[in-house]
């Protein structure tokens, strides 16, 4: 940091702190409300969205404090280019990286454990080049720290997974909004299989009731739902550029239940129609009925 | 003169190791570095392929130079630059005898080797790449002691890891990501076959024990080839009025070539065996020995013997048919899980070229290729084989293609590739789960790389044990889409026998390895 660069973050943060952040009076009686709160921000400029939709939901610093060492966690599940709309826009992932860091964060990690070669998915995504150059320490899974994790979830008792995730002090989840043949979309809640371990395949068997299992272990912060491109059609992994839709918006929030219950509506269904979301709110882990939330769209 | 000798071997031997390593994926399309150089310089791999395939290698004009050194300078390659050469110098360390009388004359064994090669392959039966020296040693590194190596630090680290001391483990875990970085293979990598290569390659190597350079003296084909270019090299040794017939020059040669009885008659110096090392030059007591252009020496011509030569073309000529009546053969015959690398060429044609480096069993993402045992013949030993339980081949990577020192697999440009068929999957009913045991599981169809999935699903009732109804969803290939890459199999949940697997039927290579009309 040069000279210059403090005296500009110096007077930024000082302007920060001087004034009140809209969000206070949220505080106290409303707190239930303000923990749904989702703000869908739209714009041709992904990280310029990314970052109008933190602010709005009162900036990283509520988030992140100094010294936390952070997991940001996107999807980079397949060797596919970020117009292909199967993995995190990269300019939303360093972003949001770039946003951790200026909140005092010590480390931002970026990983994910992805089903095709790791290496490809990694650079073709762009994912690494971007969060790499946004400060954060992208690294490979290293297959020896998974750790086994008591769940008591519905399906899911025990999981071996990820220790960096588990040691974190903040996670934040940026996972892409895609068509999945399974679980129908693939969003929030199904971004945590990239931290599993094991023959996670498996829970394929009972794709809804697992998912909500993973909420019970892995608490992400915030979450930022990448709809810069979303893949409507021959999910996760498309391929075809005429099954990527381009909506130019990302979703932030803290409820992730919420969040894929706001991302179904890109795709024209409901919350409802997932099987997750439906459950998920049944078992009091988050908020489905979009009229109870307080939703603030803007513009950027 | 030895002191040159050795930064040279020791610059080749770096090179050598650095292109090897290189041999990997970082993520990118390509590789970025000529990883095949040193088969690209090979003659004896260019002129094999010329005459079994009637087709020129890729970068075949580099073997051009080889061939231009050796018949100026000799037979320099071996002595300064071949990689094998010099592992075989280092080992020879070990051992003090550097010549065996009796074995002397053996040294024709590698020409009548040579003519038997040739021969086989001017009627089509390439076998080059299993004795060719840089073949072998690239097989040998990539399949037997690169991973032998990668699984022996592995496990050194992982269990000082495992100690769980954090001092400790925090130190050993940085030099652990540094080697990843450089010397490691991004996954342990695994390889069928790798005691029987690596067997072999030891017992090559070790056969130093017994005489120093005994594979370069007496079994290399690529020497062979490179003493008939040699014969009349420009470079020549000659024996000046002062030499006293001490004999330390014949104890030094490193190849036999100078003679054995009165070391001092130059006209029965051997410029075929010759390897350039000076050793001789080096040692002589009165300076008696030197190295120019111009000079008249005559040298002893290569006398391998009429029969010998007879026999070596005889053996050529039956190796063919012998090879060749088998049923791997037969036209109508097809070992369905012959899997071969996108971009191969027809099979007959595809083993008149390969020479089974195993290039592109090192470069293979995800691990899937593997050498062939006898699944494509004995002349198809040790070529490459798709193996989807282990590895499947990655949808968007070319990289086989890139590295392949012969065209046997073509390199294909991203577009095409993605079109190749290697094969199609088909179902096992009977292990899959929807089907077999009415539960859901949508793996296959999840992973399938193609843009309009290969894989779909037809909707299907199913009962279960209390008569209840159970709407399932049970996978179907689409013949025309699927391209056979088998991530389908290596990702199947069912464990052991897949519930899923890709044959070779429907190969883009073949038309009559075909299913549908």
């Amino acid at each position: 940091m040069d000279r210059r660069e403090f005296l500009r973050t110096a007077v930024i943060a000082g302007i920060g702190f001087s004034i009140p952040s809209p969000m206070d009076f949220l505080n106290g009686p409303c707190e239930a409300y303000a923990k749904s709160d989702l703000v869908v921000a739209t714009g041709p400029n992904p990280a310029k969205i990314t970052r109008a939709a933190i602010e709005a939901l009162g900036g990283m610093k509520k988030f992140i404090s100094r010294g936390d060492i952070v997991v940001v966690k996107p999807n980079i599940g397949w060797d596919r280019l970020p117009e292909q709309a199967a993995t995190t826009n990269p300019e939303v992932v360093a972003a949001v990286v770039q946003m951790c860091l200026e909140s005092g964060a010590k480390k931002v990690k970026v990983f994910d454990r992805p089903v095709n070669d790791p290496r490809r998915c990694y650079v073709q995504s762009g994912i690494h080049q971007a969060a790499m150059a946004a400060g954060a320490e992208v690294s490979y899974i290293d297959e020896r720290r998974f750790r086994e994790t008591t769940i008591n979830g519905l399906v899911l008792k025990t999981w071996p997974l990820y220790e960096d995730v588990l040691n974190a002090d903040k996670i934040i989840n940026v996972p892409i909004a895609k068509h999945h043949s399974h679980a129908k979309l693939t969003m929030s809640l199904k971004n945590w299989m990239g931290v599993m371990g094991g023959s996670r395949s498996h829970i394929h068997q009972r794709i809804d009731e697992s998912l909500v299992d993973l909420l019970l272990a892995i608490k992400p912060t915030l979450t930022i739902l990448d709809a810069v491109r979303i893949l409507v059609r021959n999910g996760p992994q498309g391929g075809n550029l005429a099954d990527v839709k381009r909506l130019d918006t990302v979703i932030a929030g803290t409820d992730q239940v919420a969040i894929d219950s706001f991302g179904a509506t890109l795709f024209g269904l409901k919350g409802g129609d997932l099987g997750y979301v439906r459950i998920g709110e049944q078992r009091g882990l988050g908020i489905m009925d979009l009229s109870k939330l307080s939703i603030r769209k803007i513009a950027a | 003169m030895k002191r040159l000798r050795l930064i040279s071997q020791a610059l080749f031997v770096v090179l050598f190791l650095f292109l090897f390593s290189q041999t990997e994926s970082k993520g990118v399309d390509e590789l970025g570095y000529p990883v095949r150089l040193f088969l690209d310089f090979d003659p004896l791999v260019l002129i094999t392929t010329l005459l079994s395939a009637h087709a020129v290698a890729v970068a075949f004009y580099l073997s051009f130079i080889m061939i231009a050194v050796t018949i100026i300078f000799g037979r320099v390659f071996c002595g300064w630059a071949c990689p094998l050469g010099t592992l075989h110098n280092l080992i020879g360390t070990l051992e003090k005898t550097r010549s065996h009388p009796s074995l002397r004359q053996w040294y024709r064994f590698k020409y009548c080797l040579l003519i038997f090669l040739m021969v086989s392959a001017l009627f089509t039966l390439q076998l080059v790449g299993i004795v060719d020296p840089l073949s072998v040693l690239i097989r040998s590194l990539s399949l037997s002691v690169n991973p032998l190596f990668n699984s022996g630090i592995r496990a050194v680290f992982d269990s000082i890891y495992d100690l769980n001391i954090k001092a400790m483990s925090d130190a050993s875990e940085s030099i652990y990501t540094l080697l990843k970085k450089g010397a490691l293979s991004f996954y342990q990598p695994y390889y069928r076959q790798n005691i029987l290569i690596g067997v072999i390659f030891f017992f090559i190597v070790g056969l130093n024990l017994y005489e120093k350079r005994f594979w370069c003296k007496y079994l290399c084909p690529l020497g062979a080839l490179l003493g008939i270019l040699s014969r009349h090299a420009f470079l020549k040794r000659s024996v000046s009025e002062g030499c006293t017939s001490c004999g330390l020059c014949t104890r030094q040669c490193q190849s036999n070539a100078v003679p054995e009885d009165m070391p001092g008659k130059i006209n029965l110096w051997r410029q075929t065996e010759c390897i350039g090392c000076r050793n001789c030059d080096d040692i002589c007591p009165q300076n008696a020995i030197s190295f120019g252009f111009g000079k008249e020496v005559r040298s002893a011509p290569i006398d391998v013997g009429r029969r010998r030569v007879m026999a070596s073309l005889a053996t050529g000529l039956v190796a063919v048919p012998l090879l060749r009546t088998t049923p791997f053969s037969k036209k109508e015959f097809s070992d369905s899980s012959l899997i071969r690398p996108p971009g191969s060429l027809e099979e007959a044609e595809f083993l008149k070229r390969c020479v089974k480096c195993g290039e592109c069993m090192k470069v293979c993402i995800t691990n899937g290729l593997q050498p062939a045992l006898l699944e494509a013949g004995l002349e198809g030993i040790w070529s490459p084989v798709l193996v989807p339980r282990l590895g499947y081949c990655e949808y968007r990577c070319t990289l086989c293609g890139q590295v392949c020192p012969t065209g046997a697999i073509k390199k294909l440009r991203l577009e095409e590739k993605m079109r190749v068929k290697i094969g199609i999957a088909m179902i096992d009913r009977g292990r899959c789960l929807p089907y077999a045991h009415a539960t859901p599981c949508i793996v296959c169809e999840e992973v399938c790389p193609t843009p309009k999935k290969a894989i779909w699903f037809e909707k299907a009732t199913a009962l279960d044990r209390g008569e209840n109804k159970i709407e399932v969803k049970q996978p179907r290939v689409d013949l025309e889409l699927c391209i056979g890459c088998g991530i389908c199999e290596t990702k199947c949940p069912v464990r052991g026998r897949p519930a899923i697997y890709v044959t070779s039927v429907g190969e883009s290579r073949s038309r009559e390895n075909q299913l549908l009309l």
